[in-house]
């Protein structure tokens, strides 16, 4: 316990709640939910269908700010950040890999993958398009940059979205199933970039139903009925 | 705001761009309805304009500042002017820039070997002016022609088509009270509204001598009506009111005679246009009303699929602004474009109809103001309101928008 008092905390939260009301009766998505996640950490999040795996994502992202308790991410406590105060730490620390990819339909994979590089605002355009590329070719999709989403499989967009998550070079990289939609061998080949990801210092955090996934990781949050189950493997 | 460089709006406005290239079908029917809002406001003010200048051209055609004094031949005891008045107004009337009194003898002459009436109209040279009379060939006679009885004649253009089917009667002659009258113009009204305002005594087949001329070869010793011109529209009331007190003081009874002017008939064509106007404005605002619910259609379809947009563009750390000021550029792209296009189609269709036509088109530049103002608030409206909203929604409720 001690060792790990002396790093410093990707992420801590502390008593979240979440409940969906939007439509018809509130459903309590999480119910009290604690997570301590150190910098440079793997997890992965394990869990059965519907029991707020994604929802606890999207908290951690910063995309989700209907929740009741506190969050730090990085030493800062997020929970009470403004949206113009969130985006930055969106834009820069972290990366999200959306479980239905969300990439923008009418743009190319390029565009798509450069706008979190563009909105950071801080590199020319040649840069972040460099960047954007880089990492496309990184996942085997050097010879579709021009492709619109829908003109790509399922597998090739989760791999755009992945290379559009990367393109920042997030501290902490956020990722909802993204394997979900490979075969074996290129759900390999994405886990060994994560890994060399997680070797250079990131901390990774995702949702995965695969045992052999989950294994790579050096821990394993389980959540069932909107509660974590930690420990229980 | 320092921090939004010229290199950032740029990026914005191909963000911007991107949006409305995405969507060709919805930017296209957008400017299209923008258009055509536009357009319809820009046509229907410039018709009521085109409405409201004829009524008034009409009037004025008849004889800008136009003074007329006549005696009634009604009544007991009917009086007529005389040589004498007519002396007495040309010298003793200020703010009148001509006068020209009218002698009107009625003649029978022969026409391709038909008896038919004939007017001859004996009056000076400044009738032409004072009456708007149009010489489509020839001349009008001179002051030197008047004074001195010349036997000249201008022809209507009527009788000239009559006697001589179109051809321009040069060297021709025409017969009056047995003496030969040199033909030297052929004449027609200015416009043709006279006949609508009751003041035409040139309609049919007419000719005009000069007033000395048919003084001395005809018996006729009463005034048919001396037509003065004021000097401005602002003078038009002292005019009359001095050619009245001077009639009164010649005569036995003023209410044997008339002194009017155009005035009565310029505030009624004043309050036709103004009631014209009102109805135009009414069927432009509906015509804006019905563009703009247009666009708002368009928009609201598309609200979802642009939510989700602003909602991943948030999700990858756009900040409010940059997505407020993407979509105000989008929506102003669009506008102007509607606008621009409008104001061409509504302006060059009637220009071009106008010019077709051979007739002046008015384009009010108010009304294109107003409809670009209008068709740009109406796009930033719709655009920005439901930018608005997505960008402050959580950033997951956006990106499930249904
Ligand atoms: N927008 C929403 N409105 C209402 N209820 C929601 C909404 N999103 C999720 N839920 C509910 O919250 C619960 C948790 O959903 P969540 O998406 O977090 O599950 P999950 O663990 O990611 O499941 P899966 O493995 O299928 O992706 C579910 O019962 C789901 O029905
Ligand atoms: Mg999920």
């Amino acid at each position: 316990m001690a060792a790990r008092d002396a790093r410093s905390w990707a992420v801590r939260l502390r008593d979240v709640h979440r409940v969906y009301s939007r439509s018809g009766a509130p459903v309590p998505a999480l119910r009290g939910i604690d997570v301590d996640v150190a910098e440079g950490e793997f997890t992965a999040i394990m869990g059965p269908s519907g029991s707020g795996k994604s929802t606890l994502l999207h908290i951690l992202g910063l995309v989700d700010t209907d929740y009741e308790g506190s969050y730090e991410f990085c030493g800062r406590r997020v929970s009470g950040f403004s949206s113009d105060e969130l985006a930055p730490v969106r834009n820069r620390e972290i990366g999200f890999v959306f479980q239905a990819f969300h990439l923008l339909p009418q743009l190319s994979i390029l565009d798509n993958a450069a706008l979190p590089a563009l909105y950071a605002r801080d590199r020319t355009r040649e840069d972040c398009f460099d960047t954007a590329r880089a990492r496309l070719e990184e996942m085997g999709l050097g010879d579709r940059l021009e492709h619109k989403p829908t003109e790509l499989s399922i597998g090739q967009r989760q791999r755009a979205a992945i290379a559009r998550s990367l393109v920042n070079r997030p501290r902490v990289l956020l990722a909802d199933e993204p394997t979900g939609a490979l075969d074996s061998k290129t759900a390999q080949e994405i886990m060994d970039i994560l890994g060399e990801l997680h070797l250079r210092g990131s901390t990774l955090i995702l949702i995965t139903h695969d045992r052999e996934v989950a294994e790579s990781a050096e821990r394993v949050i389980h959540v069932r009925d909107g509660q974590i189950h930690d420990g229980v493997a | 705001m320092a921090r939004y460089t010229t290199e950032w709006l740029k990026q914005l406005l191909s963000f911007a761009w991107d949006g409305l290239a995405g969507q060709r079908g919805r930017s296209a029917l957008t400017v299209l309805g923008m258009a055509i809002g536009t357009a319809s406001v820009v046509v229907v003010v410039s018709i009521g304009l085109v409405g409201r200048d004829y009524v008034v051209s009409l009037i004025e055609g008849v004889g800008s500042n136009l003074v007329f004094a006549y005696g009634t031949g009604d009544g007991i005891n009917p009086e007529e002017l005389d040589f004498a008045d007519v002396d007495v107004l040309r010298n003793e009337v200020p703010g009148i820039s001509g006068i020209a009194p009218v002698l009107d003898e009625s003649v029978t002459i022969s026409v391709r070997g038909q008896p038919r009436p004939l007017t001859v109209l004996g009056t000076t040279p400044s009738y032409a002016d004072v009456r708007n009379m149009l010489v489509e060939w020839g001349r009008f006679h001179t002051e030197r022609e008047d004074a001195n009885g010349e036997k000249v004649v201008l022809l209507s253009k009527e009788l000239a088509d009559k006697l001589y089917g179109g051809a321009p009667p040069a060297g021709e002659t025409l017969r009056l009270f047995d003496l030969r009258f040199q033909i030297i113009g052929v004449f027609r009204e200015g416009v043709e509204s006279a006949a609508a305002v009751n003041r035409s005594e040139v309609s049919g087949l007419t000719v005009i001598v000069p007033f000395e001329t048919l003084r001395n070869v005809s018996p006729v010793r009463d005034i048919d009506v001396v037509y003065m011109q004021a000097v401005s529209p602002s003078a038009v009331p002292a005019v009359v009111q001095r050619v009245r007190d001077i009639i009164a003081s010649r005569h036995r009874n003023i209410e044997n005679f008339k002194v009017e002017s155009l005035e009565q008939y310029l505030v009624l064509a004043e309050k036709v246009s103004s009631a014209l106007t009102a109805v135009l404005i009414a069927i432009a605002a509906v015509s804006l009303l019905v563009g703009g619910i247009g666009i708002m259609n368009i928009m609201l379809v598309t609200v979802s699929e642009r939510t989700r947009d602003i909602g991943i563009r948030l999700a990858l750390g756009a900040r409010r602004r940059d997505i407020l000021i993407q979509f105000l550029m989008e929506a102003g792209i669009l506008s102007v474009l509607g606008g621009t296009l409008g104001i061409l189609l509504g302006a060059g269709g009637p220009l071009w109809a106008g010019a077709a036509y051979d007739m002046p088109v008015p384009i009010s530049l108010l009304s294109v103001i107003v409809a670009l103002a209008v068709a740009l608030f109406v796009g930033l409206f719709f655009g920005i309101v439901p930018a608005r909203r997505a960008s402050d929604m959580n950033v997951v409720d956006a990106l499930a928008y249904e």
